[in-house]
């Protein structure tokens, strides 16, 4: 799981927004062509290669088909066998046993089997080794134990149903135990899994190689094929500077990139010689967490009155065109879509202004409403990237201006900015939040992270910190949704967000690149991929 | 001799002193607490940031931290990276090689263009050459880096085709760059030997050298230029802390390993021993480099060591 605040606007209709199934429209395997080299372009250089250690999205972006989990979970959003055959919950919620795949190979000629995983998984508890975003899905982790040589049982001391998704996430891919154990520093540039490629190549701060397994005999959980790879060796180059990243893709050094700018975007989409795709990621959208604590948004209503007055549409229109959609609810529409969160708050400056009359802010002087004397201002707390806080921070300035609110920006650095939030010093910040799992809202709304990360809207709600608990014991995924949908509609019936923009992970390809697939997590998987001469 | 060498690295301990002391202070300089925003992207409890700020040592007195981070440098250890949770004088020497190739190739550059034209604009002075060159400088001045970067990519690279627009590694891939922030500081170099050289013409020594009837290509290089040149030197060693300003800038448009993108990665992650590590690494080279400008100094004009 990781927080974000990056601004990213762009520009061009929705109605373009190409589904993965589209995207994965390619040829029958007689007319696909075998080898080349594809080069992709992404706007960071990971932290780390080993999906362990690293607390940044890249890092799995770039191993999406380098390693492998027990579990695939596909754009569908459905559970597959990956390394493992099946999965079992035990009654009590507090275990998950696997049957693994008894043909796997990592890399590095070890095999791969339950002592291999178990190895994996103590690994990421261990303390000396300061696991990144894995170490959240053991937070309740009791051990595991090898039942026989392919069969695993994954204890928890509470109930933790959402390990099944995190099963299937980068964070908890399976690399080599021998790998870890042997390769000293080279374990965070040379990852070594069992999947379809193979990293042989790290050139810190330039570029990353990996070629062709052609040992992959199996049929990957997202292909319909079986076999190795099409493609000979991929280059992920890092090219942090977006206007470079954009002109290797038209002048062919690369041939797709990751992370458009939005002034590029409508020139790259008239290009017949290219294609972007757009995947919604998981977790949280872009979000303005509503610090409950502080007057005046200890008041629901005047929480309330803000989320009519933000006009999404414009946000969607002006900064975010053609790079995210209208959020409704604390959790991306690819997470949980429903029509009751649709509708909870259209914009409606009527409601809002009568809202907030209702609670006693009249208008007053310059059109700032004022209460007892008192003018109606809101500290909204964001980030200066070196050109200022984000167009979306701005808009929302102009929109609450418009019912009577002076919203006031704490503009500052990441530092201070974090710190105002763990001690709820202003009204909230925007950010968002990637999570495979809905139990991502643990750590925004429950009550035992106030004062860390993320429960920046400072909310202790005892009914919210049961249902998040609740959440975490249940395993039926029908039951799992009716929680999540009911915290969902308590955060909005409370306002403690006000979501604003589900962003999109938007790449470009050349056109004769064909056959990317993503995942559940927005990361691509490239076994399939083909390049047209 | 031996006593300006030793006066001149004697002065270099209290700037050293100076540096380690507010690359350390960085720190606490910037608001926030340092273990939070080093935990900034993880989910955290109240609990772990404390153990966390144990682990760092951040919760002993500063005198104590201070010491120990000296103490450490001093052995060469500048710690380990947030980030990549690899020593950051391991990630220094990667990109080190990089980062000198380009300021090399880019104060080549900025010599070979530099040098001739504030000679000849000298030579041709108020001709529509010293003029012409005078404001081609005075745009390389005020031309920011990235813009010129961004210039040379989309003319060479996207459209010519001639040179890759990114990455590091062979002479090929070195070309856009050190072009970009050799022009820039060419300017400067052009202005400086102009109106050096012009002091230098209007001198007794070379009037006396003209009138001895000595052949005035001879005059121009081997009395006037070799005076002329002089200044034109110190500015090599601040022109060094200006290339590596800029090689910070160049290397993220072109997207080239090297310290400057090392700093900025590091800045950008909250990754405080890796940013310590290198701007240390990076300021001490800065006051090594000029004090060997200074020693060349002494040695091309020899007032200087018995001034």
């Amino acid at each position: 799981m990781r927080p974000g605040h990056r601004s990213r606007s762009a520009a061009l209709a929705l109605a373009a927004l190409v589904s993965f199934t589209a995207a994965g429209v390619f040829a029958p395997d007689a007319l696909a062509q075998s080898g080349g080299t594809l080069v992709i372009g992404l706007d960071q250089e990971p932290p780390t290669l080993d999906p362990h250690a690293s607390p940044s999205a890249v890092t799995y972006q770039i191993i999406g088909s380098v390693t492998e989990n027990l579990l695939y979970r596909g754009s569908d959003g459905k559970l597959a066998p990956w390394l493992a055959e099946s999965w079992q919950s035990a009654r009590d919620g507090r275990s998950v046993t696997f049957k693994l795949r008894r043909d796997v190979k990592f890399h590095d000629g070890t095999p791969f089997n339950a002592e291999a995983v178990k190895l994996n998984f103590d690994r990421i508890v261990d303390p000396k080794f300061k696991a990144g975003g894995a170490r959240a899905a053991f937070a309740t982790y009791a051990g595991s134990k090898v039942l026989d040589e392919y069969t695993l049982q994954v204890n928890f001391e509470t109930p933790f149903s959402p390990f099944l998704n995190l099963a299937a996430s980068g964070p908890l891919s399976i690399v080599s135990p021998k790998a870890v154990r042997e390769s000293g520093d080279q374990v965070h540039t040379r990852p070594v899994g069992t999947g379809p490629f193979m990293v042989t190549e790290y050139v810190a701060k330039d570029h990353t190689t990996m070629v062709r397994n052609p040992a992959y005999t199996r049929k990957a959980p997202w292909s319909d094929r079986t076999g190795p790879a099409h493609l000979d060796t991929i280059v992920w180059k890092f090219v942090p500077e977006a206007g470079t990243r954009v002109t290797t893709l038209e002048s062919g050094e690369t041939q797709a990139i990751y992370a458009i700018p939005a002034q590029s975007l409508p020139r790259l989409e008239q290009n017949t010689g290219l294609r972007i795709e757009k995947i919604p990621w998981p977790g949280a959208p872009r979000i303005w967490l509503l610090n409950t604590t502080k007057p005046p948004l200890d008041d629901v209503r005047v929480r309330r009155a803000i989320n009519y007055a933000v006009d999404k549409d414009a946000l969607l229109a002006t900064v975010a065109k053609g790079i995210a959609l209208k959020a409704f609810a604390p959790l991306t529409a690819v997470m949980l879509d429903d029509p009751a969160l649709r509708q909870a708050y259209p914009f409606d400056q009527a409601k809002a202004a009568a809202l907030l009359a209702e609670s006693g802010w009249q208008p007053g002087a310059g059109g700032i409403r004022t209460k007892a004397g008192q003018r109606l201002e809101i500290l909204l707390n964001a980030i200066d990237y070196g050109g200022g806080p984000e167009p979306a921070v701005q808009l929302i300035q102009s929109s609450l201006r418009d019912v009577g609110i002076d919203v006031k920006l704490k503009t500052q650095a990441r530092p201070p900015w974090y710190e105002d939030n763990y001690r709820c010093a202003t009204h909230g910040p925007v950010m968002f939040l990637r999570s495979i799992d809905p139990d991502g809202l643990f750590s925004l709304f429950h009550s035992s992270f106030v004062g860390g990360n993320f429960n920046w809207s400072c909310v202790k709600n005892a009914k919210l910190d049961q249902l998040l608990e609740q959440g975490r014991r249940e395993f039926d995924p029908a039951k799992r949704r009716a929680i999540y949908l009911s915290i969902e509609k308590l955060a909005l019936e409370e306002a403690l967000t006000v979501p604003l923009l589900d962003d999109l992970s938007v790449w470009a390809y050349r056109a004769n690149v064909q056959g990317a697939k993503y995942n559940f997590n927005a990361y691509p998987v490239l076994s399939d991929v083909t390049i047209r001469r | 001799m031996l006593t300006y060498l030793g006066r001149r690295f004697l002065a270099v301990i209290p700037v050293l002193f100076g540096v380690t002391l507010a690359v350390f202070s960085m720190l606490f300089l910037v608001p926030g607490d340092p273990v939070k925003m080093m935990l900034a992207e993880f989910v955290t409890t109240p609990d772990q940031i404390e153990q966390m700020r144990a682990q760092l040592h951040l919760d002993e007195p500063i005198l104590k931290q201070y010491g120990r981070f000296v103490g450490n440098a001093l052995r060469g250890d500048l710690g380990t990276s947030i980030r990549s949770r690899r020593a950051v004088s391991t990630e220094i020497g990667e990109n080190v090689g990089s980062t000198a190739q380009l300021a090399l190739a880019s104060m080549a550059v900025a010599v070979a263009i530099g040098v001739p034209l504030g000679l000849m604009a000298a030579l041709l002075r108020n001709s529509w050459f010293d003029a012409g060159s005078m404001i081609v400088a005075l745009l390389g001045v005020s031309m920011p880096s990235f813009w010129l970067g961004l210039l040379m990519i989309v003319a060479f690279s996207l459209h010519l085709g001639w040179f890759p627009a990114t990455g590091g590694g062979d002479l090929w891939h070195l070309v856009l760059p050190s072009v970009t922030l050799g022009m820039i500081a060419s300017a400067i170099i052009a202005r400086l030997t102009r109106s050096s050289m012009l002091e230098v013409l209007g001198q007794d020594y070379v009037r006396t050298a003209r009138a001895k009837g000595l052949a005035w290509w001879g005059v121009v290089v081997r009395h006037a230029l070799k005076n002329a040149l002089i200044p034109v030197i110190t500015i090599f060693g601040l022109q060094f802390g200006n290339l590596l300003a800029g090689a910070v800038i160049v290397e993220t448009v072109f997207s080239r390993p090297g310290l400057g993108r090392l700093i900025v990665g590091g800045i950008l992650a909250k990754d405080f021993p890796l940013v310590q590590g290198t701007v240390l690494f990076v300021a001490t080279a800065y006051v090594m480099i000029n004090v060997l400008v200074d020693i060349a100094y002494a040695f091309v004009d020899p007032r200087i060591r018995f001034g």
